[in-house]
């Protein structure tokens, strides 16, 4: 790996953007909601890093099952699922289940073996879990955090084996299952790839700015067919449920520049077998980061990667939360001629946006989306998630 | 209502000494009292004079027999009858002064009109200075002699226009010519009042005021008669 | 009726000393009322707070029966079902800065956010993100620890400052504010686990559990389940006695509050009998003198009452300190939070001044306005003293007496009813004041008259001859002295006992960690085995588990070393009944075995790591070190049924003697001190239990004072009652020739004659009251027996104490009686 100079206090890293990693720094510092006290990782994370975590810099020779586990010479990774079910009678829900491995160390130094007990903290391990019940316009999160400890959390770095307390997900031979419970949410999946891997940016090293280093390595199975139970707490009982998830990978070691206010993120199954990811990254004087971009994965898999000029994004609605007074992208027209995609998206639900009442005070909104538009001008219809984050306060050099 | 013209009337009245002994302090007791009266009760201590004085004016229960006044059973009437025999009808005086302590003069005769509704500080005032005390007003008890004393019991007595006058030894801790004075005082109020005037007493020139005279031995009365000498 | 009340009011301006002993009579009675309630609320208030902000949200906790839990249960814990959140716990305690013990509880913070959110919120609010280097400091420096606002406080330390701890230096990262008394510091799990060297184990795991039964039945086997209802019982259970004792002073406080007020009230109708008698004679009707009274009584009563419920407030403060190392010293460490001052003292203190003040008046009221005015007026008493009415009374009291012993006797169903008997039975015997007056007149009079001659006579007599007066006050008086009495020997005979046991039983030359905070190292146990001169190492382990619900201590011994070097004290048979325990049997204290009603050849279900196992008892010992019983077994069995190998303390006998025995307790000082550990020889250790108990008994012994206090206003109120109703008496003595100085000797001499019939009466009351609380009282709420030590102390300390305390009584009415009495004339004829 390359080496790159310690930067000063002042000279900041800046943060690849790329949607999930930034959600998922911002990820790391809250614990919120419900009981959980809302500790800030943030400020760890305002530490200058040393040059010996490991920099997302030039090529990656990728390897599965081995890069579906844990990289911890990377300060940060996470491991994110996303999905539209229908249950038997045709009631949509939505999900989401995060894992995320963060060091709070500023050097990837491990303590000496014989000072070392279970308990050491190399890496905390965190989670989001979250039910969107479209029919009875209801949202429920969760969260957790929790250190290595004697089996609390764990992440495998030969294959995909992450548990954080009771939820896990876990590969076996090609079939993803994961499991979240908490009080009175539960979901109980086995994801099984349509596609093969696709690799983002170039060869996997995504770009979220313009220096060298703001980048992550970042891979997607964008198409995954799901089947299982879910509980919500509305329903007495788990009940059955398919649809289509999408999972993310992504690791590295930066940080966000203090420009930046806030991404949003992008990820839509098309109903003729397309998939799309885009990410925009929004600078404080309003203005969209050069390094933006998307993949578009067609039906037999092959990828294209799409820079940011190709891109055309309308806002069509807002909506603004009457929690956080923030006002957020209620709608969107997303036209990419060069793919002959024409799409107007729509949320499922409006309040879907997650509120944490911690010192960093982040509040983001991810939420299942739909739409329908044109694709090789023929009509389809679309599914997915969209994240958008810094519209309730700027996220830029917070953290 | 009174047809006999008779104010006070006692009958068969006994008085035990102690629960638990056999003395009695009066024994059989009749008296007829008429209004306007001036009655003197002689007698040798022990005689039993205070303690008829006392039944009279309800301080004390009898041990058997029965007290009129006005022609009403005081026992009939109850306590709260008595009482307000004693504020309104009834006039006492005395032997150690018993005026309150705390106090003044003129605040101890005041409390005798208060009593009946009419606190007159003027005629207080009067009062104080037809005994002759017009500018000891503010004194208190203690401040006072003993005939000083006496002369504001006296006021407090009479400042209410009682019907009777009950006096236990009026003079009995004052000197002679005190005594004289006070004594010209008590009677010439009732005269002009018109009300019923008894006296206990030792004192000789008590009797040249009294228009009746009687005289108890041994808790009986044994001598009663118009006017003239004590006899003791 | 205006003037009426301006003459009654006058009378308490002129008379300023009066109504100032009045006023204080009544405020010394509320303020002990209060004060005690205050403080005694106080510390359960305090107690009941530290066990809920421990708690925080969990609902249950699972632990071992004994000893610590491997952490690998943690990775069932998190996949069961029935658990929503859990948090494993290391709790333990430190001994901080200025020695205090203080709980020390090793949490991970992700994990603790659901149980203990405002304290781990210490950790991540208050600070800019960029500087917060809590979190980061608290996880990564070894001994970062936080610590409550209180302990900051008191400490003089915040953020960043170390303080010296018996485990090394500890850096605090941060303050959390502590609603309860108990000080707390928190530290990481993984840095608690370190420091105490317990590596790869946790105490318990709190949960919050979302189906109780589902888990139990999954989890029972072997562990320790506790619902927060059963823990919170548990630990208020421990506190049983101790509430029980507090509920006692409480009513102490409040009958001797009570009567104080009543005698002052009472005086200060009587005072004023003959104005009563003037204002009824010239006309003043009875209701109206009886409303004036009633006035001038609710005037004290909420003067007085308001002043006192301040006092008692500043009283409970003192208290409260008193109690709360009490609690500590038995319990667990406990700082109670004072109450903060509450308008509802204010309303408690005026209700009680007014209503035992109207208590107090009302019967020499009702007896004012019943008797004819002319009594009043002639300035004497009721009538004199009826030795019928006397005769009448004390028939009553032996009756009120039998129905007292009645309810001792059945003391055994609940011991309020000990209580209420005890009360009846001094009742009783008050009742009974007159006919001893009466009895020991004619010795009386002998005896002072022997000392002064004919005014001995006459003080004596006068004693007897109001005895409606003074009969009070030396019923009173006798029962403050006879309480001083019977609870001095009680502490006297329990510390007697006390330290009989411990010379029977810990009779080790030298013990090694007898603080309930460390625990001795197993290394440490083996060494000294090898020791030579050393005869026998007692291994000492003591826990807590609940048999039948309720809360007993289970100990684990080397019975072997005990059987040969102490003398245990057996309700049956000797050392023969350690051979037993060696194979598995178990021996119980008295308590115990009387509490549970078990005896020899019974069998005790425990739950230990193993399941329900059934033990048989083969003997019963005294024991005192709890009231809540212990079952004693040997370590063997103990290990075995248990798995827990922790040593508590050691007890070191030592078999040679002289110069060797010397060097062999100071070489055994120096291994222990070298790994930490303190240390107490044989001497120390009693004295250290004795001064516990002293300290226990700290507050019993502040009610007696109080006691006393109240009865010397007794006696100086019905000395001054006598005085203003006898005034003619004086004249007569005046008028007879007798000095000044003469009158006052008598006056003294009435005030030593009812100290010394108090006294004389106190010795069989007191004696009784002392075999009571011995034998019964104290038998029903501990199970424990205390043996019978006389002692002449404690009828000493009464003989003293009525002595002085009737000389102090009399010294305002001895200088009322050097002013007033050249003026006194006789008033009768």
């Amino acid at each position: 790996m390359f080496k790159v100079q310690c930067p000063g206090l002042k000279d900041k890293l800046g943060f690849l953007k790329n949607q999930r990693k930034i959600w998922i720094f911002l990820f790391c510092f809250f614990l919120s909601f419900f009981y959980l006290s809302p500790l800030t990782l943030y400020p760890l994370l305002s530490h200058c890093y040393t040059s010996e975590w490991k920099q997302a810099i030039g090529k990656w020779v990728w390897e599965f099952p081995r890069d579906h586990g844990s990289h911890p010479e990377y300060k940060t990774e996470w491991w994110y699922f996303t999905g539209n079910l229908l249950d038997e009678k045709g009631k949509r829900y939505g999900y989401q289940l995060t894992f995320f491995r963060h060091s709070l160390k500023k050097s990837p130094e491990k303590t000496d073996k014989n000072q070392k007990s279970p308990w050491t903290v190399d890496d905390i391990y965190l989670g989001h879990f979250a039910i969107t019940d479209i029919q009875n316009k209801k949202f429920w999160f969760t969260e957790r955090t929790s250190r290595r400890g004697p089996g609390l959390a764990y992440a495998a770095t030969d294959r995909m084996d992450i548990r954080l307390l009771n939820w896990n997900a876990i590969m076996k031979k090609n079939n993803i299952f994961i499991k979240a419970r908490h009080q009175d949410m539960e979901i109980d999946f086995e994801l099984t790839p349509i596609k093969n891997i696709v690799l983002h940016g170039a060869d996997g090293l995504s770009m979220k700015g313009e220096r060298q280093g703001q980048a992550s390595y970042y891979y997607s199975l964008t198409r995954l067919e799901t089947k299982g139970i879910i509980k919500t707490p509305l329903s007495n009982k788990a009940f059955k449920v398919k649809g289509l998830s999408w999972f993310d990978h992504e690791f590295g070691s930066n940080q966000l520049s203090p420009q930046q206010e806030g991404w949003d993120w992008f990820s839509l199954h098309l109903s003729d077998g397309r998939d799309l990811m885009i990410y925009i990254l929004r600078k404080k004087d309003g203005t969209v980061e050069d390094a933006s971009s998307g993949t578009l994965v067609e039906k037999d898999g092959s990828s294209r990667h799409l820079i940011r000029p190709f891109i055309n994004i309308q806002i069509l609605d807002r909506w603004q939360s009457t929690r956080s007074k923030g006002i957020y992208p209620n709608g969107w027209r997303i036209q990419i001629p060069s793919a002959q995609i024409d799409l107007t998206i729509y949320p499922l639900l409006a309040e879907q946006e997650l509120i944490t009442d911690s010192s960093t005070r982040i509040i983001y909104w991810e939420g299942a989306v739909e739409g329908k538009g044109t694709s090789k001008n023929r009509p389809i219809t679309a599914t997915g998630y969209i994240e958008l984050t810094g519209y309730a306060g700027s996220l830029g050099g917070i953290f | 209502m009174n047809t006999s013209g008779l104010i006070i009337k006692t009958s068969d009245l006994w008085k035990k000494y102690n629960i638990d002994e056999d003395g009695f302090a009066l024994r059989g007791v009749n008296l007829e009292v008429k209004s306007g009266e001036i009655l003197a009760i002689f007698g040798k201590s022990g005689s039993g004079k205070t303690t008829l004085l006392n039944l009279i004016a309800g301080l004390d229960k009898p041990t058997k027999g029965k007290i009129e006044i006005d022609g009403n059973d005081i026992e009939a009437i109850g306590e709260r009858g008595r009482t307000e025999l004693r504020r309104k009808k009834i006039g006492f005086v005395f032997q150690f002064f018993n005026l309150l302590p705390t106090l003044t003069a003129l605040e101890n005769v005041l409390f005798s009109l208060e009593l009946i509704g009419n606190p007159d500080v003027k005629l207080a005032l009067d009062a104080l200075s037809s005994v002759g005390l017009s500018n000891k007003e503010n004194r208190y008890p203690f401040e006072l002699s003993g005939g000083e004393q006496q002369r504001v019991a006296i006021a407090r007595a009479i400042v209410k226009k009682p019907s009777i006058i009950l006096a236990d030894e009026p003079t009995g801790n004052l000197d002679t010519a005190t005594g004289e004075q006070v004594l010209n005082l008590l009677v010439s109020q009732c005269i002009q009042s018109g009300a019923t005037l008894i006296m206990v007493s030792h004192a000789m020139n008590t009797c040249s005021f009294a228009t009746r005279i009687i005289n108890m031995v041994d808790g009986l009365l044994v001598e009663d008669r118009s006017s003239g000498d004590c006899g003791l | 009726m205006k003037i009426v009340i301006k003459a009654f009011l006058r009378y308490l301006l002129r008379r300023r000393s009066l109504s100032i002993l009045q006023l204080s009579g009544i405020a010394c009675g509320v303020a002990a009322v209060i004060g005690m309630a205050i403080s005694a609320r106080s510390a359960l208030y305090s107690f009941n707070e530290a066990i809920e902000f421990l708690r925080g949200k969990a609902t249950h906790h699972i632990e071992r029966p004994a000893g610590s839990m491997d952490e690998v249960t943690l990775m069932e814990i998190k996949d069961d079902p029935a658990v929503d959140f859990f948090s494993p716990v290391i709790d333990r305690r430190i001994r901080a800065g200025d020695g205090e013990v203080v709980r020390i509880l090793g949490i991970d913070p992700f994990l603790d956010s659901a149980i203990r959110p405002e304290i781990v919120r210490t950790i991540s609010k208050g600070q800019s993100p960029q500087e917060n280097n809590a979190l980061y400091d608290f996880l990564y420096e070894e001994n970062a620890v936080l610590i409550d606002n209180n302990m900051a406080g008191q400490l003089g330390i915040s953020s960043g400052n170390t303080i010296n701890t018996n485990k090394g230096a500890v850096k605090v990262v941060g303050t959390f504010s502590n609603p309860s008394g108990e000080p707390l510091i928190i530290m990481d799990i993984g840095n608690a686990q370190k420091i105490f060297e317990s590596t790869g184990k946790i105490d318990r795991i709190d949960l919050v559990l979302n189906d109780e039964t589902g888990f139990r039945n999954r989890w029972d086997k072997g562990f320790k389940i506790e619902s927060n209802k059963q823990r919170r019982e548990n630990l208020t259970a421990l506190l049983r006695a101790f509430k029980l004792n507090l509920q006692a002073l409480s009513l102490l406080a409040l009958f001797v509050g009570v009567f104080l007020i009543y005698n002052t009230a009472m005086f200060a109708v009587v005072s004023r009998r003959k104005d009563a008698g003037i204002m009824r004679g010239i006309g003043v009707r009875r209701s109206e003198v009886f409303f004036a009274f009633t006035t001038e009584i609710m005037l004290f009563g909420i003067a007085g009452g308001a002043i006192g419920s301040v006092f008692g407030y500043i009283l409970s403060r003192i208290l409260i300190d008193i109690l709360g190392n009490t609690i500590s010293d038995l319990y667990f460490f406990l700082r109670p939070i004072p109450l903060p001052w509450s308008w509802w003292n204010l309303i408690a203190g005026i209700a009680l001044g007014c209503g035992a003040s109207l208590l107090g008046g009302i019967t020499p009221m009702i007896d004012l306005v019943k008797t004819e005015p002319v009594s009043a007026l002639r300035g004497r008493i009721y009538q004199r003293t009826s030795k019928n009415t006397v005769k009448r009374l004390s028939v009553f009291g032996l009756m009120i007496i039998s129905i007292g012993v009645f309810f001792l006797i059945f003391t055994s169903a609940h011991v309020y009813i000990g209580f209420a008997g005890t009360f009846i039975f001094l009742i009783g015997i008050s009742l009974t004041t007159g006919l001893v007056l009466m009895g020991s007149i004619p010795l009386l009079r002998r005896f002072f008259s022997y000392l002064s001659g004919t005014i001995g006579k006459i003080a004596i007599s006068n004693i007897w001859l109001n005895t409606n007066r003074t009969s009070i006050a030396v019923a009173a008086f006798m029962i403050a002295l006879s309480m001083a009495i019977g609870l001095s020997s009680l502490i006297h005979s329990f510390r007697h006992s006390l330290i009989w046991w411990m010379n029977s039983q810990l009779r080790g030359d030298i013990y090694i960690s007898t603080r309930s905070d460390v625990d001795v190292p197993l290394e440490l146990y083996e060494e000294l085995k090898n020791m030579p001169g050393i005869g026998g190492i007692d291994v000492y382990r003591n826990i807590q588990i609940t048999f039948r619900d309720k809360p007993v201590h289970l100990t684990a011994i080397d019975s072997s070393v005990l059987q040969r070097y102490t003398n245990f004290s057996w309700l049956k048979g000797g050392s023969e009944n350690w051979d037993p325990v060696k194979k598995g049997s178990v021996i119980i204290s008295e308590s115990f075995s009387r509490r549970f009603r078990i005896k020899e050849g019974d069998k005790v279900s425990i739950e230990s790591a193993k399941g329900i196992v059934s033990l048989p008892v083969t003997g019963i010992f005294h024991d005192y070190s709890t009231e809540h019983g212990v079952i004693m077994m040997d370590r063997s069995t103990y290990i075995d049924l248990f798995n827990d190998r922790t040593i508590n303390s050691l007890g070191i006998f030592i078999d040679v003697k002289g110069e060797q025995r010397q060097k062999i307790i100071e070489e055994v000082e120096n291994m222990a001190h070298a790994r930490g550990l303190p240390t107490s020889r044989q001497r120390q250790f009693h004295d250290r239990i004795l001064a516990v108990f002293d300290n226990t008994f700290a507050i019993t012994r502040s009610m007696r004072t109080l006691a006393i206090i109240v009865a010397f206003f007794g006696i100086a109120g019905a000395l001054m009652t006598l005085f203003v109703e006898r005034q003619q008496e004086f004249g007569i003595y005046r008028a007879l020739g007798f000095s000044t100085k003469q009158v006052a000797v008598i006056t003294l001499l009435e005030g030593i004659g009812m100290g010394l019939i108090s006294f004389l009466m106190s010795i069989f009351t007191g004696s009784a009251i002392a075999y009571i609380l011995i034998k019964v009282i104290n038998l029903e709420s501990f199970n424990w027996t205390i043996f019978f030590y006389f002692s002449l102390n404690p009828y000493i300390t009464a003989f003293t104490t009525a002595i002085l305390a009737s000389i102090g009584a009399s010294l305002y009415p001895l200088w009322k009686v050097y002013r007033l009495y050249p003026q006194m004339q006789i008033r009768e004829e």
